[in-house]
């Protein structure tokens, strides 16, 4: 009979998901027993402290190879490159949740979530100034559970993961300040049909455990490797797991939550999930698929073939008409997650260094793009719509000018960054023989450039008019946001080597 | 052909193009403290250019004919395991013409401006956006790769936006710069999917990869990436079915129609068809589509010259349809190469000095535009009557002035491919002679029909100086690079030259096409000089009135591209609402944000997700199970 | 596969457990339901007992037969047994492809697994249970070994959860609560109103409706006894005038007699 072993755990190893961790834990003590007056900048220093503190970690860190915390947790490049990339994306988010002057009525979420849509308490809490500074606590808890989803290394501690990472961001889109009808069906329905897509995970988790024997990712890979003849109960396995996270980075025919929930949803917190959300949910899908998937690579590679292409052509073209920015921008999410897709079924060094790329570049045009959305004002608050968006750059050079970088971005036009990530991700599937998942991608690249630079059309072109939006002055904190957003987006058009560089360096998943 | 690295005088090049770019930051970022010597300074910048445009033609000339072709790599700007994207200049025989045609016009355009626009308010934005016009172009023409002259391809489209658009105050120019922008558009959808394709079937955007294995590649993917090439040409050089544009695009001020619109900038299409001419010499179906675009353009522009009233407008028309000689030249394969460069440089040159001229005339007739109101300006104008005669000479190609050169080879070229494409281009030249002397009629001669406040004067030394230079390019340019220049010997390395018989002598060609432009001209005379031109345009027929709506170019844009595009997205959105969200008129509650419907049909609205995410399950594991099985 | 004691018990709460699921999705009424998932989970709990995961069963049955299903059926008695919902579907093909796809996800699922597990050995949960002396045991050196991370991460799922569902349903109140003193020192205010119970609508022979006001003793009618609602879309007008004059007339005879 044995003996209880305590697992070896490298705290230095995971020392930033630790920080994170703690200060969520203080966050909720804070909640509980601090006054309200003080909470609100007790919980902003809180989260900016500990997302710093964790940055500051990685960075020392940045040599750790390991795999820790009784096979569950693997520190390796893609990890380490994938944390800091959550922990900035977060950061410049949170920027932005902290912004209170551009509505008139406070930050961009409700006085108190409890409080039913148009009711006298609703109109009461806000008159007075409340704050549901609980928000930062969810805040903390989508990150931890983020960190924890890239570097999960069974399938239990991701599953765990994901759920930590979906459930703040599930209540989290139910809290805008306006529309709030809008924002709670879109919580609803995000909550529904993530739940309903962890079912397929878990669903997936059980079929693989009954296969290999083990729900840790390295044996599962032994286990298919030593195993010969019919591994049918693993593929539909494998296939199940990725419908969950396939749900999660939005990609078509798991689609379809995309843009009622970016819409819906506080901008803020769009820009949170928009650009964090898809890096999670990449990272662990290539570290499931490397590293315990690897044996049935030509399965994994036709399901992630035929989604990317249906992505990027189904997200571009409905993308075409949409007349509200958000929704736009939420099938354009839709479509570069198909793009995103063809440098993961490359499954290559250069594929992977690409993905990250892509996801690092992505997400600042992605959290860029909702602080711009969010200072574009009427007296309804935000305003959405395309045809309140005529004349803006004329009647606000520097913003239209901004959202011009980010829209150039993300039609991938040289000089920005959007460029040098397709261009990445294109030569990693060229290099891997993926030449007509190339071409549709390159296909649905020029669809796509049309809705993008119908914004600038929009915007450049058009006579401002009685319609037009105003650009409300923001504070300090978006002003942040959008100089580092569009400062990067820039930089990594002009020189992207030393990143290519970073990350082709950190582009192996260790077993 | 060798790679020669870029050493002594030739490391200076990418001082062409910085010189001007740092003119368009300084003019454009300093803001109206740079009024009164901004101006002066996007003069000096340009000119700069070309003194070490001349320097390095000097210098090339001194090098044996194999070493001429010169690479810089100024920049590595992304490089990811084989591919690697360079900031990389190429400059060999082909660019270096372009260098000098578009720095030498480009500063005289330039020193021209300083009078024509003396009075403009925003003129160092003026001279900044021209600034970035020439360093774009030079960033077209020197690139040793595709991606890169596709930025130079994108950066004189925006410079030819803003100066279309230059007068915003006028409806009409916001409008044509709007135009003019959107239909590019789909000429660079074009370009840019003819890189992705080449970088897909040669992992390579670089001239020199592409070119060395294009034989390697099949003849279709080859016939696919010449045809999208073509589209991007036909955008930016205006020919069928995208010309449509270019005329809308006079109502920017007369120098950028002179530089942009006729000398430099629409014979971009040209450049990129001969520079690509290793993928057209193998992809026969692509040069014959060249070749029809050229034929019905060469005609479309010049009815369209043949009816407009607008000197600039029949000015652009006559563009047109010269650049479709110069397609129809570079469609025609190694026999027309050397030739459409050839005519494109004297196009260049005498177009120029005919707008200017027009421009010249425009700014003594208080800007009206209309010929009817001219007319018996040769003796008030006296050397903008001569400048432009000489201008006028040379387009309809009567020697020795410079256009018979050009235009009689491809002539030549043309009946050595066939007697049909012969013919043609001989009876659009007769055309051509028609419509120049109804101009030059309408203007120079006949009776006074000027309005009552006009007071017609010749401009100052200023404008008539580049008038002088170019009108003695206009007269001498052509014998110069046949004779002593020896164009043909110059191009051949990079473009190629072959010739091929003819059955009859070439004196024979150049008789039929000299009586063609004499009938025409003769006809011309008659029409518009002789009798009495009415002040009021009439009515014409169906021809006419066909030519004055520009040929319906924009029914025809809005069949082709925009109808198409509206429908393909509106059928998409049909599905996505009817089939997708399961027949609720859902999708139109969400978008109004009507909350009320919306709550009524938030479960419809679940349910029909959920189904559409177990129907793509389904899909992903029958897929895998039937492959296993 | 002979015929044993543990078949028997698979096929009988097996089968059990899938009437139970599919009851709990047709069935109408939200308590049904209900019921219906604590039949599964009751008949999962006896077939993890007869693998010899009795921990795991007795968790099942404790937790979620025993708390989360009381609980949810506490809540559905608050918000009402009988409460339905409607089954008219108003999506059109919804119904069609919804039985189409799940038949298909059925047969595609049981083939495939099916298909895989032709040869697999028995293993059991013996040589597990006996590695740290039982069931529990060895659970707990799972938990704390190889899935601590996970067994830790799911704290913070439940903190999220707890707070989820405060934020949610807490309602902090903006004003302090008035006492009993302070509402009836308020109740008879100077132009508080009616400080006393409001008359109740009018009881006639002919109208006895809430929008019939009553009419006070001095033959004036009591508007204030119709209830707000109803008075507030001006609903209350159906009132007999002639009648009421009549009571009147004889109200005041019957005072001079």
């Amino acid at each position: 009979m044995n003996t209880f072993t305590a697992p070896e755990i490298d705290y230095v190893a995971i020392a930033p998901i630790l920080i994170v961790a703690i200060a969520a834990l203080l966050s909720v003590l804070t909640e509980t027993f601090l006054p309200r007056s003080v909470r609100r900048p007790v919980q902003m220093i809180l989260t900016l402290i500990s997302l710093i503190g964790a940055l500051i970690v990685l960075v020392i860190n940045r040599d750790i190879r390991t795999i820790t915390g009784g096979g569950a947790v693997a520190i390796d490049g893609p990890a380490l490159v994938l944390m800091g990339t959550i922990l900035i994306l977060a950061l410049l988010s949170a920027f932005l949740v902290a912004e209170r002057s551009l509505d008139s009525l406070g930050d961009s979420f409700a006085p108190s979530a409890a409080a039913l849509p148009g009711s006298v308490d609703e109109r009461e809490f806000s008159a007075r100034g409340y704050f549901q500074t609980e928000i930062w606590t969810l805040f903390l808890f989508a990150v931890l559970g983020m960190l924890a989803f890239v570097v999960a290394n069974d399938l239990l501690f991701m599953f765990v993961a994901l759920e930590v990472m979906s459930l703040p961001l599930y209540l989290m889109v139910g809290m805008a300040r306006r529309r709030r009808l809008l924002s709670q069906e879109a919580a609803l329905k995000y909550f529904v049909l993530g739940a309903f897509s962890s079912a397929f995970f878990i669903f997936g988790a059980g079929l693989v455990y009954g296969f290999a024997g083990s729900i840790s990712l390295p044996e599962i890979n032994d286990a298919l490797a030593s195993t010969a003849g019919e591994t049918l109960l693993i593929v539909i396995g494998m296939a199940m797991l990725l419908v969950g996270l396939l749900f999660k980075v939005g990609a078509v025919p798991f689609h379809q939550w995309t843009p009622d929930v970016y819409q819906g949803a506080p901008t803020p917190i769009t820009a949170f999930m928009g650009a964090t959300v898809k890096v999670a949910a990449f990272g662990a899908m290539m570290r499931l698929l490397y590293v315990a998937f690897s044996g049935i690579q030509w399965d994994w590679e036709i399901i992630l073939w035929a989604v990317s292409i249906l992505s990027m052509i189904i997200g571009s073209l409905i993308a075409l008409t949409q007349s509200d920015v958000k929704r736009m921008l939420a099938y354009s999410a839709i479509a570069q997650s198909g793009f995103i897709l063809v440098g993961v079924v490359a499954a290559s060094p250069s594929g992977i260094s690409a993905v990250m790329f892509y996801l690092i570049a992505y997400g600042l045009v992605t959290v860029g793009t909702l602080a711009v959305i969010s200072m574009v004002r009427d007296s309804t608050g935000e305003a959405t719509h395309l045809s309140k968006w005529a004349g803006l750059g004329k009647k606000s050079p520097v913003l239209g000018a901004v959202m011009a970088v980010f829209m150039l971005s993300l039609a991938g036009i040289p000089l920005t960054s959007g460029f040098v990530i397709k261009f990445s991700v294109f030569a990693a599937g060229i290099a891997e023989g993926d030449t007509w998942l190339v071409i549709a991608a390159v296909v649905a690249s020029i669809i796509a450039a049309f809705f993008y630079v119908r914004v600038i059309v929009v915007m450049f072109f058009s006579a401002p008019n009685e319609n037009t939006a105003s650009v409300a002055v923001p504070s300090i904190f978006t002003t942040i946001t959008v100089a580092a957003t569009v400062t990067a987006t820039l930089v990594l058009g002009i020189i992207p080597q030393p990143m290519i560089d970073l990350l082709t360096n950190a582009g192996i998943f260790i077993r | 052909m060798t790679v020669m690295p870029a050493e002594g005088l030739f490391s200076l090049m990418w001082l062409l193009i910085a010189l001007p770019l740092a003119g368009a930051a300084i003019l454009l970022f300093t803001g109206r403290r740079s009024n009164a010597w901004g101006p002066y300074l996007g003069v000096l910048t340009v000119s700069a250019s070309a003194v070490i445009g001349v320097l390095l033609l000097i210098e090339m000339m001194g090098l044996p004919t194999e070493e001429r072709t010169i690479t810089q790599v100024a920049y590595q700007w992304v490089f990811i395991g084989n591919f690697s994207v360079d900031l990389a200049f190429q400059l060999d025989q082909l660019s270096m013409v372009f260098i000098l045609l578009i720095t030498i016009v480009g500063s005289l355009i330039h020193i021209y401006s300083l009078g024509y626009m003396a009075h403009d308010p925003d003129k160092r934005k003026f001279f900044g956006y021209l600034n970035l016009f020439v360093a774009a172009m030079l960033l077209l023409v020197m690139a040793n790769n595709y991606l890169l002259l596709y930025v130079g391809w994108e950066g004189v489209g925006v410079a030819s936006y803003l100066l279309i658009g230059f007068w915003q105050q006028k409806r009409s120019a916001a409008a044509a710069a709007k135009k003019a922008f959107i239909i590019n558009r789909v000429g660079d959808v074009g370009l840019s999917l003819a890189i992705m394709l080449m970088f897909v079937t040669f992992g390579s955007v670089t001239f020199s990869d592409v070119f060395g294995s294009a034989t390697q590649a099949s003849e279709g993917t080859l016939t696919a990436i010449g045809l999208l090439l073509l589209l991007a040409a036909a955008g930016k050089s205006a020919q069928f079915p995208l010309q449509a544009w270019l005329l809308d695009a006079m109502e920017g001020p007369t120098p950028v129609s002179a530089l942009i619109h006729a000398a430099t900038m629409v014979t971009a299409g040209v450049y990129l068809i001969a520079r690509s001419n290793v993928i057209y010499n193998n992809a026969e179906i692509a040069a014959m589509a060249v070749i029809i675009v050229a034929l019905i353009t060469i005609f479309m522009g010049a009815i369209i010259g043949s009816a407009k009233d607008d000197i600039k407008k029949a000015l652009a028309g006559s563009t047109m349809s010269q650049i479709g000689y110069m397609m129809l030249a570079v469609g025609l394969g190694p026999i027309g190469y050397v030739f459409a460069i050839f005519h494109l440089l004297t196009h260049g040159v005498f177009k120029a000095g005919l707008f200017l001229g027009a421009g010249s005339v425009m700014h003594g007739m208080n800007d009206n535009v209309n010929m009817r109101r001219y007319g018996a300006l040769r003796s008030v104008m006296v050397i903008t009557f001569i400048t432009f005669m000489a201008g006028y000479l040379a387009i309809i190609g009567i020697p020795p002035f410079s256009g018979f050169w050009s235009k009689d080879e491809i002539i030549h070229a043309a009946f050595e491919r066939g007697w049909f494409i012969g013919g043609a281009a001989v009876l659009a030249a007769g055309i051509t002679g028609f419509y120049m002397t109804r101009m030059v009629a309408m203007t120079f001669f006949g009776k006074k029909r000027w309005e009552t406040d006009a007071h017609p004067h010749e401009s100052p030394a200023v404008m008539t100086i580049p008038l002088i230079i170019l009108g003695l390019g206009s007269t001498f340019l052509g014998m110069a690079l046949l004779f002593w220049g020896d164009i043909e010997a110059w191009l051949e390395p990079v473009v190629g030259y072959e010739s091929e018989p003819t059955p009859l002598p070439t004196s024979a060609y150049i008789g039929i096409t000299l009586a063609f432009v004499i009938v025409g001209s003769i006809i011309g005379w008659i029409t518009y000089a002789r009798r009495e031109v009415p002040i009021e345009a009439p009515q014409g027929n169906w021809l006419t009135r066909a030519a004055r709506k520009d040929l319906y170019g924009d029914a025809v844009n809005h069949a082709l591209v925009v109808a198409p595009t509206n429908y393909a997205a509106r059928a998409l959105v049909w599905f996505d609402a009817r089939i997708v969200d399961g027949f609720v008129n859902g999708s139109a509650a969400i978008v109004g944000g009507l909350s009320g419907r919306m709550r009524r049909t938030q479960s419809g609205f679940i349910r029909s997700y959920a189904l559409s995410m177990v129907g793509g399950a389904v899909l992903v594991l029958l897929a895998l199970v039937l492959v296993r099985i | 596969m002979s015929i044993d004691g543990e078949l028997v018990v698979f096929i009988i709460c097996g089968g059990l457990s899938v009437i139970g699921a599919l009851g709990m999705v047709l069935s109408r009424k939200a308590v049904h339901s209900a019921l219906f998932i604590a039949m599964v989970m009751i008949n999962l709990a006896i077939l993890y007992i007869a693998n010899s995961a009795p921990f795991l069963g007795m968790v099942q049955i404790i937790v979620y037969t025993g708390a989360v299903m009381m609980l949810f059926l506490f809540v559905l008695m608050v918000v009402g047994v009988d409460s339905s919902d409607s089954l008219i579907e108003t999506i059109r093909g919804q119904r069609l492809f919804g039985i189409l796809f799940g038949v298909a996800l059925a047969i595609l699922l049981i083939g495939g697994i099916g298909s895989s597990l032709g040869d697999k050995p028995d293993i059991g949960l013996k040589a597990a249970n006996d590695e740290f002396g039982g069931n529990v045991e060895g659970i707990a050196n799972l938990i704390f070994s190889d899935y601590l991370f996970a067994f830790q991460a799911t704290a913070a799922l439940l903190i999220t959860a707890g707070l989820g569902a405060v934020i949610l349903t807490h309602r902090e109140a903006w004003k302090p609560k008035a006492s009993q003193k302070e509402l009836s020192v308020a109740r008879f205010m100077v132009g508080a109103g009616h400080p006393g119970n409001k008359p109740n609508p009018g009881v006639y022979a002919r109208h006895n409706a809430v929008n019939t006001p009553a009419i006070l003793p001095d033959g004036s009618l009591a508007l204030d006894s119709v209830p707000e609602p109803v008075r507030s879309r001006d609903d209350s007008l159906i009132v007999d005038h002639r009648a009421v004059s009549t009571v009147v007339e004889l109200v005041e005879s019957e005072d001079q007699n």
